[in-house]
């Protein structure tokens, strides 16, 4: 990246400080979390992948430590110093940088230093208000900052666990469905593999300790497995326990007897995750899906329609928006309402915006309890150049 | 006017430094020390224009990849894992047939439910929800083991890097398994590791490795092309 012009650095100041005194102005407070930021914090939260996109790197004491990739978290963490009980609700606005390596090397639109401007909105009940609250803000934010013609796509994470609790399949496969999602490849192979032979095949030790194991009895199990170990001269290394080995190793022996995944079933994820529309055509597509004897969505389902409510309430043009199902798959701390605010056809430089709900990451980070939270954020300098990219 | 040398880097200790010694030997180039006997410094008798530079085979994969030396001789794992062979700026020109090891993921004998790559995708899902953390990998490989694994479809892990006794982290409670380098298999047999069916990263063996971003004026092309055929009079 060539440095910024006196005259563009202007422009983004000025257009940084407008949109954070409008998200003052709705009683969001203005916090400055650090930038320097512990390294397994992200990383596990977020898995290796975001090591291959953030500057990690050990300080003179021994610490690992990176330049946040992303303000979320670094602002949760605000929150819990403030108030370790989590009791009171927050609002919190930011505008910095955030860091992420870029992998083919940095471009106007991939830059590995960016400004993002953003708020939380923590501890809110009302779950529906505050995720129309926290994305009718950005929204009008990038409006008033003279973004026009600029779409919304909406998802909600929240509608796929509730699809997946609701089928008639072992939990082990729930956890798998639930922890390959993020990923659409290898989901996708999962759902194949479920469908046509669950059991995968298993190695020599693992086939005659399963042939032994008696799926009933956890107890014998265990020590079947532990007599093995001894006879063997195998210590127990590490943190993972003898019950959790030997309720994965009866888990497998249970897929081997277990009926593959319906076709039925297999279409219904399918076609849930193909569902594309406007809003209100899009869930009753998917309330269609379910209707037949399904998973019973009725709950999620109520809640989404209540948020497109509330959003209305707020002025966001529904009719203009998309919802899709899959929407949102690539961000692992969300856990139900997704949107992003995108220029179409413009790519990665379209991005202008976006954010969700996280309900589950305060908890991760040390919350005493759940505490509902949601927020979004702004990338600042794609704003500006499509702003500017508009007036020309 | 004399011109710059081709810059060659040998390894400066340990069984790659013998091996590599004693193949240039065996193909009648003699390497010899200039300037004092503990120096880092050399030349090939009888050949002009090249000067070896004795570095530790991590940063002859290193020098290679931001073009300060020519050419260099070092571990085949230590250069994939440098990015620069992916990335082309460092091209392999031929295996040596010596350093032959293996980069393998090894899991505690102990995990008698896993024996591939797809078992430890489905233990990390497990072990997040019951330890709230990441499974966690020991290595020195980082780069190597984000690719091998990102290609297997493993993710739910994270690394923990090790630069020593990586077989040992397991034991001290700082990781659940590890990326390690290992030539017979002994060292990971006696820690009670077992290697996973799917789990060969990569077959490393000493390797000869060319930059690409270093300075190639045709004197010096032709200066590594007459070592290259010392080397491998076959060819």
């Amino acid at each position: 990246m060539v440095a910024e012009s006196a005259a563009s650095y202007e422009a983004l100041q000025a257009q940084d400080n407008a949109i954070t005194a409008l998200f003052q102005s709705r009683d969001y407070e203005l916090v400055a979390p650090a930038y320097l930021q512990p390294a397994d914090l992200f990383l596990d939260r977020m898995g290796e992948a975001i090591r291959g996109r953030t500057y990690v790197f050990t300080d003179p004491g021994g610490a690992e430590l990176c330049l946040r990739p992303d303000v979320t978290l670094p602002a949760c963490r605000v929150y819990l110093e403030r108030t370790p009980k989590s009791d009171v609700e927050a609002r919190f606005c930011y505008n910095g940088p955030a860091f992420r390596f870029q992998p083919g090397g940095a471009q106007a639109a991939r830059p590995r230093e960016f400004r993002q401007a953003g708020i939380e909105y923590i501890g809110g009940a009302d779950r529906a208000s505050a995720d129309a609250e926290v994305t009718g803000l950005a929204l009008e934010a990038v409006r008033s900052a003279g973004l026009k013609d600029c779409k919304i796509r909406l998802g909600d994470l929240g509608l796929f666990e509730a699809l997946i609790q609701g089928l008639d399949i072992p939990e082990r496969w729930r956890l798998r469905m639930r922890h390959f999602f993020w990923r659409p490849p290898v989901f996708h192979d999962l759902l194949r593999q479920l469908s046509s032979a669950p059991a995968a095949e298993p190695g020599a030790v693992e086939a005659q300790l399963i042939g032994a194991l008696d799926p009933g009895d956890i107890e014998t199990s265990q020590s079947l497995v532990a007599a093995y170990l001894d006879k063997a001269g195998i210590p127990l290394d590490g943190v993972r326990s003898l019950s959790e080995i030997t309720e994965r190793l009866l888990g497998r022996a249970a897929d081997a007897s277990q009926p593959p995944l319906s076709a039925a079933t297999l279409r219904l994820i399918e076609d849930y995750l193909s569902v594309s529309d406007a809003p209100a055509a899009a869930l009753e597509r998917i309330a269609q899906l379910t209707r037949a004897g399904g998973p019973d969505l009725s709950t999620v389902l109520q809640d989404a329609h209540t948020r497109l409510e509330k959003l209305a309430e707020t002025g966001v043009d529904l009719e203009d928006a998309t919802f899709s199902a899959e929407f949102g798959r690539d961000l692992e701390y969300y856990t139900s309402h997704v949107f992003q605010i995108e220029m179409p056809g413009q790519g990665r430089a379209g991005q202008i915006a976006g954010g969700g709900r996280y309900d589950d990451l305060l908890k991760s980070l040390g919350a005493p309890h759940e505490v509902p939270a949601a927020g979004s954020a702004i990338h600042t300098e794609r704003l500006l150049a499509a702003v500017q990219g508009g007036r020309a | 006017m004399r011109s710059d040398p081709l810059i060659l880097a040998l390894p400066s200790k340990g069984r790659l430094m013998e091996r590599a010694g004693e193949i240039f030997e065996a193909a009648g180039l003699t390497v010899r020390k200039t300037g004092h006997e503990r120096g880092y410094r050399g030349e090939i008798a009888g050949i002009k224009g090249v000067e070896i530079a004795f570095l530790s085979a991590a940063e002859i994969a290193q020098q290679l990849s931001l073009g300060r030396v020519h050419a260099g001789i070092t571990g085949a794992d230590l250069l994939h894992e440098s990015g620069a062979v992916a990335s082309g700026r460092i091209e392999l020109l031929r295996p040596l047939g010596f350093g032959g090891a293996d980069v393998v993921v090894a899991v505690p004998e102990c995990w008698v439910d896993v024996s591939s790559m797809g078992d430890l995708e489905e233990v990390a899902a497990i072990f997040t929800r019951e330890h709230s953390r990441r499974l966690r990998v020991a290595t020195k490989y980082i780069n190597l083991t984000r690719r091998y694994f990102a290609d297997k479809g493993v993710t739910g892990y994270r690394i923990v890097e090790s630069l020593g006794a990586t077989e040992g982290t397991v034991a001290a409670g700082t990781a659940e398994l590890i990326v390690d380098i290992t030539s017979t298999g002994t060292t990971l047999k006696a820690n009670h590791f077992k290697m996973l069916d799917d789990g060969l990263i990569l077959k490393s063996e000493a390797m000869l490795a060319k930059s690409a971003k270093a300075a190639w004026q045709k004197d010096k092309q032709t200066v590594l092309e007459e070592i290259v055929l010392s080397l491998d009079p076959d060819c």
